[in-house]
């Protein structure tokens, strides 16, 4: 399954919101759909949803245009909210069947995944009265229950403690593994580095960077040392402005030619006393910050 | 069609497990299982107590010029007033007032010669009908010392007082009278039912976007599924609602039938004609639908809870303006004025216009088709074009949007 959107455009009166964006996501992996707040994340999740239809361009599954009859979403929405006042098994049951499963295949289903979360003892309990990682655990469910094809999570571990985060990472893992289309929309860069394969950074309803997450990585321009070392004063003088320190007291040197690394490390490792020197590996965080520091 | 079902069964399960709906249906039941044993509760005390009738009858004072006249007043007096226990007095202005203000008496006719009279009576009700009894037995006594003084014998100007004329009524159309306390009543179960489950309509809607569940209906359901099943299951619950009260109000009555025996006014409500029912709960039908469907859509339009009941304002007043303009003309008496008759055919209005002048009235086969063709197209078209704004609104959050905003939104959707 290979999910394309090609050249979406979307606007809310006179505000464009949304210019031609384009991306693909394949079965079998996640991608990360990144932007800071107002970038068009969830102007594109809805219009991928056929929650409104988008004014220019094409969703595309296999290269055809999607039947919304045929493919089955599962979403995780980064607002979460359900019934709080209703019975867990009620509710669970009624969005897995508003989803086409029958109500016997319905309960077989959301029990499974009751017990897989471990919220089996909640289940006849209204929503209200569990906390609200365990509320946000119901919500996975009725992104998961009716087996979708693509699944969508928007922020799915905030607000989840470290073990509930790890439960919710085999999870999303086993999603992965039987051949769904998951898009991941979070702020939090090391999730995403953990599971994406390819992402899209949108900006100002554009997609400014989009593609596989390690050639990304690898095409960043290696041009800055990470160098530990006790004369870090004497070095940070010497290269003046290009050198900057950082909070954990190392520095980070700036090159102003790449290919002068080599020579620029075997300088420093003759002249000063080093504890490390490396070649920067760029975070994530780096590369979004960078993308998307000045909103377009 | 499918979710239209799912969506259907869940609310109406929420409506008839929510704790508002079984307590205030119980407490209504109960309520009226009491007023209907009353007769039966009073007849079994009365027989209790024996044959004793009670002596402390309010006291009414009859005052005249002479022992003689008074004395004869107090008789004439007494079989005008049987709930009273006249007495003649001779004591002057004060002493009356006097009583009357401390309780011991209740009123007091002080006549002055045989065509004049004051009443004194501490607070004048609003239904205090005694001078009107008063001028009624001076009149008749004037009148027989006339026919005496004029030659005629006692017994000719007995006969001449009490005739008795014969008539009958041969209503065509509807009796008004009759009618009137079941129509106000079933106008008025309309009103409470239409402005209860109608805010409850947009309060779900409301809560669901207020707590974002909508985020999640919104993509896995269709809006007008959401909305036709939502509304209708609201119908299906006030109708429950309705016919769990009323019927068991038509139970408990035939229970105690007997004791109700000589109760016109109760006894009329029980007898409604059966195509009376058909068109009550036709107009209910679809007078409810329509006022939820705009409900519905106004409650899809606000973000936060408290915004609800200023929004669905407009309706309401449009829907109160409808009962006034229907309550109004009943007590009346002219159900048949022209506005009764506009508004019969307007289908925010017509579910109580129309339905009164049918109860009250001779309303033509071809209006009453009329008015229901209308009320239904009418009711289909508004439930679409909630969902529509359903849809739009849903997905507008902030401030409560304009109608503007709304109307843009609603075009493009």
């Amino acid at each position: 399954m290979v999910l394309t959107l090609r050249e979406i455009e979307k606007a809310f009166g006179e505000k464009k919101v949304l210019k031609g964006i384009s991306f693909t996501a394949e079965g079998g992996k996640a991608f990360g759909l990144l932007g800071r707040n107002g970038a068009g994340k969830t102007t594109t999740i809805r219009i991928l949803m056929n929650v409104f239809s988008q004014d220019g361009g094409e969703v595309l599954l296999d290269g055809k245009p999607i039947d919304y009859n045929k493919i089955g979403f599962g979403y995780l929405p980064e607002e979460r909210g359900l019934y709080p006042k209703q019975k867990i098994i009620d509710q669970l049951v009624y969005f897995a069947e508003l989803k086409g499963m029958s109500r016997k295949d319905a309960v077989k289903s959301v029990d499974f995944w009751l017990d897989r979360l471990g919220m089996s003892e909640h289940r006849n309990k209204k929503l209200e009265t569990l906390s609200k990682g365990n509320q946000q655990k119901i919500q996975l469910i009725t992104a998961l229950a009716h087996d979708p094809d693509i699944v969508i999570l928007d922020e799915p571990f905030s607000g989840l403690d470290p073990v509930n985060a790890m439960l919710l990472k085999d999870v999303v893992k086993e999603t992965i593994a039987k051949g769904k289309i998951v898009l991941f929309s979070s702020h939090q860069m090391n999730y995403i580095e953990e599971f994406c394969d390819s992402i899209a950074i949108l900006n100002g309803g554009q997609i400014v960077l989009t593609g596989d997450l390690r050639e990304i990585k690898h095409n960043y321009p290696r041009n800055r040392l990470d160098i530990r070392s006790e004369q870090g004063e004497k070095i940070a003088a010497e290269y003046g402005d290009a050198c900057t320190v950082g909070e954990n007291g190392e520095l980070s040197l700036l090159l102003s030619d790449p290919a002068e690394k080599a020579k620029v490390m075997q300088h420093l490792a003759e002249t000063y006393e080093i504890d490390g020197v490396c070649v920067h590996e760029p975070s994530l965080n780096d590369i979004f910050v960078e993308y998307t520091e000045k909103q377009i | 069609m499918k979710q239209f079902g799912k969506v259907l069964k869940f609310e109406l399960k929420k409506h008839l497990t929510s704790k508002g709906f079984v307590g205030v249906t119980i407490f209504l039941v109960v309520v009226i299982a009491i007023v209907m044993f009353i007769p039966r509760i009073t007849a079994l005390l009365e027989s209790g107590e024996g044959d004793d009738t009670p002596t402390d009858l309010p006291v009414m004072l009859v005052k005249a010029e002479s022992d003689d006249v008074a004395s004869l007043m107090k008789e004439y007096f007494a079989s005008a007033f049987p709930g009273y226990d006249v007495q003649t007095t001779a004591e002057g202005t004060d002493a009356i007032v006097e009583k009357i203000t401390s309780g011991e008496v209740e009123c007091a006719f002080a006549l002055e010669g045989m065509t004049s009279y004051t009443y004194y009576v501490n607070n004048l009700s609003m239904f205090d009908e005694k001078t009107a009894v008063a001028d009624g037995v001076l009149r008749d006594v004037y009148r027989v010392n006339a026919m005496l003084a004029g030659g005629m014998t006692e017994e000719q100007a007995a006969d001449a007082m009490g005739v008795v004329i014969e008539g009958k009524v041969e209503s065509l159309g509807k009796d008004q009278a009759q009618n009137f306390f079941y129509t106000y009543i079933m106008i008025f179960a309309l009103y409470v039912v239409i402005i209860l489950y109608g805010n409850m309509v947009s309060t779900s809607v409301a809560t669901e976007k207020s707590s974002r569940a909508m985020e999640l209906l919104i993509t896995s359901a269709k809006p007008t599924a959401m909305m036709f099943g939502k509304v209708l299951a609201a119908c299906i619950a006030g109708l429950t609602q309705l016919v769990l009260i009323f019927g068991s109000a038509a139970l408990f009555y035939n229970l105690n039938k007997s004791a109700w025996g000589g109760n016109e006014i109760v006894s009329a409500f029980f007898d409604i004609p059966v195509s009376l029912l058909v068109y009550m709960a036709v107009f209910f039908i679809l007078g409810f639908l329509i006022y939820a469907f705009l409900f519905g859509a106004i409650g899809s339009t606000v973000s936060k809870l408290e915004d609800v009941s200023t929004a669905i304002m407009p309706v309401m007043y449009l829907f109160i303006f409808g009962f006034m303009v229907v309550i109004f003309s009943m007590t009346s008496g002219s159900v048949d004025n022209t506005l009764m008759k506009v508004c019969s055919y307007i289908p925010f209005t017509s579910p109580m216009a129309m339905f009164t002048r049918i109860a009250m009235s001779t309303v033509p086969a071809g209006g009453i088709a009329a008015s229901i063709a209308i009320l239904i197209a009418s009711t289909v078209g508004i439930g679409f074009l909630s969902a529509k704004i359903y849809r739009a609104g849903v997905l507008m959050y902030g401030t409560a949007p304009k109608l503007g905003s709304i109307i843009k939104a609603v075009l493009k959707a």
